[in-house]
Formats: structure tokens, sequence, C-alpha cells
């Protein structure tokens, strides 16, 4: 069968394939981070995003007008929006919307003027746009797609295939165009991410079979968990269970019907999908050991999920008579007259909280290396500070964007993102806010003071790889600093003190040192002693910042 | 024209012998350090008053006891028709509400400044009535004038601790509660009644610049702008137990204000005490024109 146009029903099927193939890619994509710290998750955060604009979807039905079907998808999205490659996504789906939702119809001709309005949303919602990463496949796509329509192209089976086809090229060209990208042997997740999506969606138009039921799931647990509660119906078999197999073994149709046969042998819902490297298994049964082991059998396990069915059931049930408690609770205390400026820092680690809220910001979101808040916490968080203007300080590259998204969305307070990349700078832009004067100055003030803070993050390679030159082997220490690798290697000591000799000047005066929740205070101490010995003429103070993931963040100002 | 005796306190950082020279009469600001009273600058140098702060003794300050003020008042009247009497703020101290209340029974020979001036901007108080007396005005006059002038003055001073500060009191909730776990140089900011936090910095270089910007915006939109030297306003550097970087700090703050006269003066124990040593503190007041 072929499609000349796609109407809403279908264009919100293909939307939720694309969710879900992203989905289920999502650690692959994780693993294509270029620097080798354990803070990969650009699948984790893509996924995040596009989930949320699922939910909305799949609340709208199965039949959906256009109009609708867009608003979800751009709403959902844009709130949903996490990490940089998340926050991008979502202003393609903008971008893309836009120009859909008076159709009730799309033909090549509007799908093409759709993509590129998408990618001039995209590019402009980036400060500095960057040619190898999810951009620049998107502009592959989209200068296909407009190729395509003009040559004529009606079939959209054809279109689609072309296009995904051009996307694969560019994504593969992206180690060209970014060296680091290169180096580190692999091609831009972002763009990765984007590819899944469309191929998602493409199976879909293709008329395969995918599995909306995980997707089905989470909408049941966000969106209206009160409404759809499951009947009180007995839950024959307790344990939702799903994974994937990486596959290292022969899997064909025979091994399939095996396995499918065995899965129903143990419990019901099964779904057993192979793509040729990967199975994705899904399986209710009151034994998720047994759907595991059978799976180990045919290679790696990975995205393990298992839910105790009946526990959540109970869980939800109690959720909703508690929430209806709570509500009236969480309006807050009558509204004192709103102060002229707040502070909201993006943290992780209680060290990091306390000092944050000692220096005066108002409320801190967990967060950072390894979960990245979306645009819809920051909001929320905004709506807990009781101020007119509200600087946010996202203290990571990976949620600036995500920041400046919320304050675009944002209508009845005046959001600052001060676009502070470390701790570190985070904490020297409020310590340089200054109350007498304008909010103005202040933003100015401290986006200036900010540059002059230099941050080494300590932590580990996850896997071997070449930065900067640099070889570094998995389980190494490094030090990463504003714009690389400053040190590496077996010693954490030494990687410490070769990070901050890296930093140090002859203007340098203050070196502080923020350990993290796997470091012991005694060695800390030990580190700090180290330091004060190798620079006797600086200041040096160290804190414990409780940060997972980074042994040490040291800051030389 | 009436002959007028100008009268301070050892807060404006006169000393005695400065005093003799200028012909101001300063009354020295008692100290009880363990169970024993000083008198600045009398039984009481700067190096053993920082001596026995670092060494951790306890350390409260009084104001001058009604008595030695009435004293010293009454034997500048045999010899003078009127005196101008210019206490330390009455935001850090109760001297000036004391010489209010005893300036009562004088019957207006004795008008006391009540404007809110101290260390270097309080001298720079003592200088200006001098040269509004040498002018004619009386003593009335001149009490009129620097009252009316009070706000012409401003000083931005960085602390190296917060230590002493919170033992101390006089300052505002606000200023005491920056920086509990982090090592911070606050910059505070005395601006008529109290001592206040005006900002925050992590490093000296960071503060200086913030003291320097402030100088800057300060005489720019308040006094009349920068001119050329010698320039509309006095410029001035306090510190405590400081003084190799009040000295640096001169040459940056000359870089701003070229060719400027920049005083250099210790701030005045009582001051000391509260805030601790290694502070440094920029201050102008702006020239005054009658």
């Amino acid at each position: 069968m072929s499609y000349q146009e796609i109407d809403a029903k279908m264009l919100s099927k293909m939307f939720l394939a694309g969710a879900k193939n992203l989905e289920s890619k999502k650690e692959y994509i994780n693993e294509l981070n270029v620097f080798p710290v354990p803070d990969g998750d650009t699948g984790t955060n893509m996924t995040m995003t596009i989930l949320s604009a699922a939910k909305e979807v799949t609340a709208l039905g199965e039949n959906p007008s256009m109009e609708d079907l867009c608003k979800a998808i751009s709403s959902g999205s844009l709130r949903g929006a996490r990490g940089n490659s998340g926050v991008i996504l979502s202003q393609l789906f903008r971008g893309l919307t836009k120009v859909i939702k008076p159709y009730h119809s799309l033909n090549v001709a509007v799908i093409s003027e759709s993509c590129e309005k998408a990618v001039e949303t995209a590019y402009k919602a980036v400060m500095k746009p960057k040619e190898g990463t999810i951009l620049t496949v998107a502009k592959g796509i989209s200068d296909k797609a407009k190729e395509l329509a003009s040559e004529g192209v009606t079939d959209l089976e054809v279109f689609m295939e072309k296009v995904l086809e051009h996307g694969k090229y560019v994504l593969s060209q992206t180690p060209e165009l970014l060296p680091v990208l290169k180096q580190a042997g692999v091609v831009d997740s972002g763009g990765q991410g984007l590819i899944e999506v469309i191929s998602g969606a493409y199976d879909a138009l293709l008329g395969k079979e995918i599995d909306y039921s995980s997707l089905e799931q989470e909408s049941d647990a966000g969106q209206k968990p009160v409404a759809e509660a499951p009947e009180e119906a007995e839950i024959k078999f307790g344990y939702c269970t799903e994974f994937l197999i990486l596959l290292n073994k022969n899997f064909n149709i025979k091994t399939e019907m095996d396995f499918k046969a065995y899965l129903e042998s143990i419990g019901d819902s099964i779904v057993c999908v192979c793509d040729g490297e990967t199975v994705k298994i899904h399986v209710h049964t009151n034994d998720p050991g047994l759907a595991l082991q059978k799976g180990l059998k045919f290679g790696q396990l990975s995205n393990i999920k298992i839910d105790n069915m009946r526990l959540e059931h109970e869980e939800r049930v109690q959720k909703a008579a508690e929430k209806s408690v709570e509500k009236p609770i969480e309006k807050e205390e009558p509204k004192q007259p709103p102060k002229k400026v707040g502070f909201i820092a993006i943290s992780a680690g209680d060290g990091l909280s306390e000092i944050f809220k000692s220096i005066g910001v108002d409320y801190v979101i967990e967060g950072g290396q390894t979960m990245n808040p979306s645009t819809a916490d920051i909001l929320d968080a905004v709506d807990r500070v009781n101020a007119e203007n509200v600087f946010i300080l996202p203290n990571n590259k990976n949620i600036i964007l995500a920041a400046r998204q919320a304050a675009e969305l944002m209508t009845d307070k005046n959001l600052l993102v001060i676009p502070t990349k470390t701790i570190p700078q985070g904490i020297t832009a409020v310590i340089n806010y200054m109350d007498g004067s304008s909010v103005d100055e202040n933003e100015e003030v401290m986006i200036s003071e900010i540059a002059k803070v230099k941050t080494g993050q300590v932590t580990y390679a996850v896997r071997d790889t070449v930065i900067d030159d640099k070889e570094i082997k998995k389980d190494d220490y490094m030090g990463v600093g504003d714009n690389g690798i400053l040190a590496n290697g077996k010693d954490l000591t030494e990687v410490v003190l070769e990070t901050v000799a890296a930093m140090a000047d002859e203007d340098s005066e203050l070196i502080s040192v923020y350990y993290g929740s796997d470091v012991s205070e005694e060695d800390a101490e030990a580190i700090r002693e180290r330091i004060a010995d190798a620079w006797p003429n600086l200041d040096v103070e160290l804190q414990n910042g409780g940060q997972p993931i980074y042994y040490y963040l040291v800051s030389v100002e | 024209m009436s002959k007028i005796a100008i009268v301070t306190d050892s807060n404006s950082g006169i000393t005695q012998k400065e005093a003799k020279e200028l012909g101001i009469y300063v009354l020295p600001m008692p100290f009880m350090i363990g169970n024993e009273l000083y008198y600045e600058d009398i039984n009481l140098t700067q190096e053993q008053f920082y001596e026995k702060l670092l060494g951790g003794e306890n350390i409260s300050t009084s104001q001058p006891s009604p008595e030695e003020v009435c004293k010293l008042w009454d034997s500048l009247l045999k010899e003078y028709d009127e005196i101008v009497h210019i206490p330390m703020s009455s935001g850090l101290s109760g001297s000036c509400q004391s010489a209010l209340m005893l300036a009562q029974d004088y019957d207006g020979r004795v008008q006391v400044v009540d404007n809110q001036r101290i260390s270097v901007t309080q001298r720079r108080s003592c200088q200006d009535a001098l040269e509004l007396a040498a002018s004619g005005l009386d003593a009335k006059a001149i009490k009129d004038f620097l009252v009316k002038d009070k706000f012409n003055s401003s000083i931005y001073i960085m602390l190296d601790t917060l230590q002493y500060l919170k033992k101390g009191g006089r300052i505002t909730p606000a200023a005491a509660a920056i920086g509990t776990l982090l090592k911070l140089k606050p910059v505070l900011q005395i601006q008529g009644e109290k001592l206040d936090a005006f900002s925050k910095a992590r490093t000296t270089s960071q503060g200086k610049a913030v003291m320097i910007g402030a100088i800057k915006n300060d005489v720019e939109t308040r006094f009349g702008g920068i001119l050329p030297a010698p320039g509309g306003v006095w410029l001035q550097i306090a510190h405590t137990h400081n003084e190799e970087a009040a000295l640096a700090l001169k040459e940056e703050l000359l870089e701003v204000f070229p060719g400027y006269d920049i005083y250099i003066a210790p701030l005045s124990l009582s001051v000391s005490c509260h805030i601790g040593p290694g502070s440094l503190a920029i201050a102008c007041c702006k020239k005054i024109s009658y």
C-alpha cells in the first residue's frame, strides 16, 4: 500500500512509533557520549522529552484532530524537554507542527515545508549552532525532503525511505565535521536519536507491528492516574518485565518462536521483537528471573525494568486518595507580596545544596550530571519561588537550553538564565549578586564574573577513548576542565593535583575543593593538604559537596 | 567672630599628635581589655591593640564617660566661645546620644553634630569644620552645614573574616546572615546609620574590584562625576592592620582617579575590634562648598 497523504490518525501512530523506537535505543545512544564520563544521557534526555509528548498524544485517543495532535506534540515535548538534544528535538517538533497544524492531511510538499520550518526553529533556539550535531542531521533531512518534493516525488513511502537513508548518511558524516566525535570514534548521539525517531515513524507508515504497550502504560502512570486506574480485577501475573537482549547469538524465526512459547508458559502479554541486533522482550509473569535467564542465553541484557504491578496498583489507588487530601495544603500559605529577586540553582548533592542555600538561593532543583531537569521541572521550581524576577543557575552546560526554554514559556515572572556551566560558576554568580543594583546590572555582573572562574571536575572514564590527543583507559581518573581534559591517570590524588596545576596561575588567589559522596572526609582533607603544600601562597578551601559521580569539583579563581 | 573649638573622639583616626598640629581636640575612646581600662592613643597603641585582639582577649568598647566629656568641654570653654563636637556615628555608638544630652546644659555653646560619620569620613568632617570656622561661621551654622552634608559620603569595607562581626552585633541581620558555609569576604557599606551588607566576594581582588566599582559609581552618580585632579571629592583608604594591602589598593584606585590625593589611615580601634584585622576600606566625601 502506498500513501500520497497521511492523516492525523496515521501521524499520531507514526509519532508514537518514533517515540517507542527512540526509547528502545536509549541506552545505545547514551553510550555515544564523547567524553567518557559517566553522564552520557543524551538517549535518556531525548526519550524523556519525546515520552512527555507521547503521553499527551496517547491521551487524545486514536482519532485526534490534526490541530490537537500538533498541540500535544509541541507543548508536550517543550515542557518535557531535558538536556540540549532534548531541547533541540522539542524545537524541531515545534517548528514542524507550526506548519502542519492547519492541514487535515499531509503530502510531500507540506512535509517538506514543515521540515524546513523545524530546522529553522531549532537553529534559532541554539545560541551558537554547531555543525556535526543533531542540527546538521535535521538540516540534511530537510534539504533532502525539499529536493525530493521539487523532483515531484509524491509517494510518501518512497519519500520517507530516501529521506531516512540520506539522514543516516549525514549522521555517518558527523565525525568529519566534529573532530571530537572522530577521535572518540562515535557519531553524534543527538543525531542518532533523531534518526531513531524517524525510523520508528517510517516503520509505522510501512504498517509494521509496533508495540505501544509500554507507552500506554507510561501515559497511564503520568497523565491520568486516577481516572484510568486499572479496574479492581485480580492481577494474574504480578511482574511486568521488560528487557533488551543485545544479541551475540543467532536469533532466527525458529528461536523467536521457541522463545515466545517459553514466555507463554510462564506468563502473558508477551512481546518478542527482533531487529537483527537486539531483541525486545516484554512479559507479565510471576517469576521474572526465568525470563531473564532465558534471555541471557542469547546475549547481554540491558534496559531491564521490572515492576510489581500488584503493588503499583495499590500505590496508585493510595496516591489518588492522598492527592485529594494533599492538594489543598500544597496551595501554600496566604501569598506574601513577592520579593524582587529570587534564585534557583540546579545541583546534585546535599553539601552543594546547603552551600547554595547558605548564600541565598531560594530553591535547589536536585539534578545535574546524571539527571537533567526538564523545562517543566524548572517551571515547577519557579512556581515555588515567590519573586518577580528569578535568576536560574543551570550549573551544567546540558541544562542551559532547557532553562532558557523555561524562561521563554514563563509569562508571569521574569526568568533570567545565567549560563553557568559548572557548580563553582553558579556559586560565584550568586556571590556576586548585589542587592542594591538593578536586575539588569546584576545579570551583567554575574555573567562577566562567571567567566573568571576556572573549574576542574574529577571523575572516572567509562570506556577507552582518545580526547585532545590524550589516551584514556576505562576506569582511569580524569580531570575535565572548562575546555577539555586537564589530567588523567590511575592515581586519584595525582589527577587532582594535575588538574589544579592546569588551572592555577600567578593571578590565582583561591582554590576551592568540593568533595563528592564517594570520597571520605579524611581522603579529602589529605588532598587539601597536598594542594596547600603545592600552592603555599593560595588559600585552599575544602567543602563537602556530596555530589555523585564527580569525586572532586575544583575551582580556581 | 566667635572663637570655636572643634572636638571629636579618637574614632576619627586623628591622633593626639596630629590633633595638636590641626588645632582639634580628641577624646580618647576607652577600651576594656580583660579587666583593664585603656584609652586609645593614650596608653594603647595600634600594635598593642592587635596583639591583644589576635591573642583572643576579650575586648569591649564603651563611650567616653560623661565626666571626661564635660571636663574637656569645661576647660575648652574657658578659652573658646563655642564648641563644635563631632562624635562617631550615632548608628554605631551611643556617644552621640550622650553628647547631645550633655550639651543641653551648655546653653547652645556646645553644638553636637549628628552626621553619622566614622573614621576617615569623621576626620574629614573635623577638617571641614575647621575650614567653616575659619570662614566665619558660628558653631550652630557649622553644625547645620555638616548635618545637611551628612549623606555626601560613602564608605565600603571589605572584611577578611566574619568572625569578629558575628560577635559584635553592630550590623543588620542581612549582613550577619551572609556566608555561613563558604569562606567569603563580605563587602559592607556605611551609608548613614548602620553597617550593612553591600556585596560579597570570594577573593581579595574581587572584593577590591567591587569597592572600586562602587565608589566610582557613587562619584559618578551622586558626587558630581570624576573631575580631573584634584577632583570634587576627597578619597580615603582605611584598613585594619593591613597597611601593605592599603598601599597596593591606593595604586589601583589611582588608575580610576588619576592624580587624586588619596589619604590612607588605619581604621579606628573601636571599628577594628568589631571587624577584625585584615580589612580594607575605601571612602569618599564630597568636597564642601559654602
